[in-house]
């Protein structure tokens, strides 16, 4: 019995000891080596790993929320969504978001978003159908009601209503855009001075600034714009003017397409020979199969050779051997 | 297996080389081994700190791994070139060396692709040159031709090595068990049967007709991966045949040193003679003047043209304040002191053949720097936020160990080699005197023939 359990002893640590050591070779595996994928596809799977984990405490997800008031008399409300954990901010996507107009009288529902791959949610309303309070002011609120996994969240904000319209004006060859910026929270339009005022053009991934201006007395503002901007095809451009998180009216934003651009072509024009070029040329491809199996087709007749050698090994010698 | 008298002689002088393992062998590999874990302890400072424990920097991305890259496979070109070139044109007088430049291939084409692995950053991207080949970049012609290039090279070693396996398992050594399993199983049964002749003739013809093209392709493929840049002292039309032949040339001294401590080492003076010196010698000494001609014409276009990049590679590498020295030295004992021995009958000794041969063999290792490192210094576009200390290579001590890693890799190899076969071919071996005369009496081998030499 003895001898039975030292054995089994032994056993056990032999493969306690091949399992540690199979563990600490784990350790040297490089941590990014299957890090080839697009980070941002990750987002979602992370989130949710990191949900699974965080069962046992909720998580506290944070709820930013914005507003932009277009110059169509319609409001972008905005709101994105992410949480902390173990040090790592996650994107929180696929979770509703609800958003309220608050009144004097209680809470108007308007609409509810599920938040995208980058935790974002944007309701888009008609302004003009909103109520405003006494001091003719619009308050959102949105709100996350929460899930099993995480707490609730919730963002409010108040803006007065206000609307920035944009011009574009070609004299000659000069390029510019009047800018008008309006008070509408009392119901008649009050010219806004004094405001800082930025012009962008929209670019590929972010709208790229190209001047600014500030507002005179009746709310205007005007600004040159570059006359060697890239555009489309056609050399449209998309002016963007924006005022940026104002204490009082939030952010507004008014947009118009102007063929003041550059014509760039968007057809693909054939590619010049090069070494990213999708396929080698021809010529290249042929010649590399020709020597390749040339090359390894002798050696595949070698090693042949080689077999039969052994083949023909002569029995006499064999018998002599044995 | 069946002998003639003077390769069963050939084969009973070099017998105790591999049966005994002597103590000075023993110190000559614990020597080599403790080269390689500093060179592996080096590897580590690089793996953990990063590539800023070299001194390659932004400009100067390749330093002395690529330098010892192109040093070594150049040697296993030249090894596979010569080698195939004497069992071709069956050179009397050149069968006794087949056996080193074969070993020279082999050796140099495992050490040489390593330091490509010591160079390159991210170990986790490597397959992605298999996995994700681009036809049309020199790095893939190169990552395979070198792949070809081994496969080949170590079919040649041992098609030539397989006779004398067969030598070896009938001769009954006192070696270990494994040892004598091994030969048995190399051997492939061969026992000299004529069928089994001429499958290996056939065998050993269409491989020495085929590694000769390919490792002068294989050369040329490794020079594009300069030639092809447009960069200065790189983009060059003769960038092919000047890396074969420098290539040659180098393997040729490297051969000739090989033979000089290996005729020391195990007192072989009656094969490595002091003819194959001298032949080898002659040989150096025209590859010597091929290669002093096209780094003529390499310095003379460039200096003439005067284009701006090239010029001022030039006036780096002719600036006694830059290169001027490493320039002087890569030519003076590359190039005019190899031609001088030789040429000078009172030098054309043994001695000063391989001496010339060994300080030959360094200065062409300089002239590999000479060729990365100063084009690299010289970039032909303006780099923002550019520091001198990226601009300006020197090598750090890491990178010196692992040069000398790489070395004692290549001696280690090739010490274990000479401990497993004999270094003098012995069943292709032929008498000196009798040359052409194929009238040995064959004996057979055992107890009784063997002689005590």
């Amino acid at each position: 019995m003895k001898a039975i359990k030292t054995r089994g002893a032994s056993t056990l640590n032999i493969r306690s000891i091949i399992i540690y050591a199979g563990l600490m070779m784990l350790l040297f595996i490089p941590v990014d080596m299957f890090a080839q994928a697009d980070s941002t596809q990750k987002e979602a799977p992370a989130a949710e790993a990191a949900v699974a984990e965080e069962e046992s405490s909720l998580i506290g997800p944070s709820l930013d929320f914005i507003t932009v008031q277009k110059a169509n008399n319609t409001i972008d409300l905005k709101a994105s969504m992410q949480a902390k954990v173990k040090g790592s901010f996650y994107k929180l996507s696929l979770l509703k978001v609800s958003f309220v107009l608050v009144t004097e009288t209680g809470d108007i529902p308007l609409g509810f978003v599920i938040t995208d791959k980058y935790g974002k949610a944007v309701l888009n309303v008609k302004a003009d159908s909103l109520k405003t309070d006494a001091e003719g002011k619009l308050n959102f609120k949105a709100v996350f009601a929460g899930n099993k996994a995480m707490d609730p969240a919730e963002g409010e904000l108040s803006i007065k209503r206000a609307r920035l319209e944009l011009t574009p004006v070609k004299e000659d060859s000069l390029l510019t855009v009047q800018l008008k910026l309006v008070d509408l929270g009392t119901g008649t339009e009050t010219p806004i001075p004094e405001t800082a005022l930025g012009i962008f053009v929209a670019r590929l991934i972010n709208p790229m600034k190209v001047g600014e201006g500030t507002t005179d007395a009746d709310g205007a503002a005007s600004v040159e714009i570059p006359n060697n901007l890239p555009g489309d095809a056609k050399g449209n451009i998309t002016l963007i003017a924006r005022l940026d998180e104002n204490d009082v009216y939030g952010n507004l934003e008014a947009s118009v397409i102007q063929p003041w651009g550059l014509k760039v072509s968007d057809t693909l024009k054939e590619l010049p020979r090069a070494l990213w070029s999708p396929h080698p040329p021809l010529w290249m491809v042929i010649t590399f199969t020709i020597l390749m199996v040339a090359v390894w087709g002798h050696y595949i007749v070698i090693v042949v050779q080689l077999f039969r050698l052994r083949k023909e090994e002569p029995h006499t010698a064999i018998a002599t051997k044995n | 297996m069946e002998l003639n008298s003077y390769q069963q002689e050939a084969f009973n002088y070099q017998r105790p080389n591999i049966e005994k393992f002597g103590k000075s062998n023993l110190l000559w590999i614990i020597f080599f081994l403790l080269w390689i874990v500093v060179g592996g302890y080096a590897l580590y400072l690089q793996i953990a700190h990063g590539h800023v424990v070299t001194g390659m920097r932004d400009n100067v991305v390749w330093g002395l791994f690529i330098v010892n890259f192109i040093f070594f496979i150049g040697l296993s070109y030249a090894g596979a070139i010569i080698s195939g070139l004497l069992h071709l044109f069956k050179v009397p007088w050149g069968k006794p060396i087949i056996r080193l430049s074969q070993m020279m291939t082999i050796t140099s084409v495992i050490v040489g692709p390593i330091f490509i692995l010591l160079c390159v950053g991210r170990f986790d991207r490597l397959h992605h040159l298999f996995i994700y080949p681009r036809l049309q970049s020199p790095m893939t012609w190169d990552v395979l031709a070198i792949l070809t290039y081994f496969v080949g090279s170590a079919l040649f070693l041992y098609m030539a090595l397989i006779k004398d396996f067969a030598v070896y398992r009938d001769a009954k050594m006192n070696v270990p068990k494994w040892k004598q399993k091994l030969y048995t199983a190399l051997a492939l049964g061969y026992r000299g049967a004529a069928s089994q002749k001429r499958h290996l003739i056939i065998s050993q013809n269409l491989l020495a007709i085929i590694i000769i093209p390919l490792s002068i392709m294989v050369s040329s493929i490794l020079s594009w991966i300069f030639g092809m840049t447009l960069r200065p002292g790189w983009h060059s039309t003769i960038f092919g045949p000047y890396f074969v032949l420098g290539a040659l040339y180098s393997g040729c001294g490297v051969l000739i040193v090989a033979m000089w401590a290996y005729r020391k080492m195990y007192k072989l003076e009656h094969y490595f003679t002091d003819k194959i010196f001298l032949n080898l010698g002659y040989f150096m000494m025209v590859l010597a003047a091929a290669y002093g001609y096209f780094t003529f014409s390499e310095y003379f276009t460039s200096w003439f043209g005067s284009a701006k990049w090239d010029a001022d590679v030039i006036n780096k590498l002719f600036s006694l304040q830059e290169y001027g020295w490493w320039t002087l030295f890569a030519n003076l004992f590359g190039i005019l002191v190899p031609i001088a021995i030789v040429a000078i009958p009172a030098t054309r000794k043994v001695n000063w053949i391989t001496l010339a041969s060994f300080a030959m063999v360094v200065a062409l290792w300089v002239k590999r720097y000479l060729i990365i490192v100063p084009t690299l210094e010289t970039p032909a576009l303006p780099m923002q936020d550019t520091r001198m200390e990226y601009v300006k290579y020197s090598a750090t001590l890491p990178e010196w160990a692992l040069t000398f890693a790489g070395i004692a890799s290549f001696l280690l190899l090739f010490t274990l080699i000479s401990k497993l076969v004999t270094v003098v071919p012995v069943s292709e071996l032929e008498e000196p005197l009798h040359q052409h005369n194929h009238n040995h009496e064959p004996v057979v081998v055992n107890k009784e023939a063997i002689q005590t030499v």
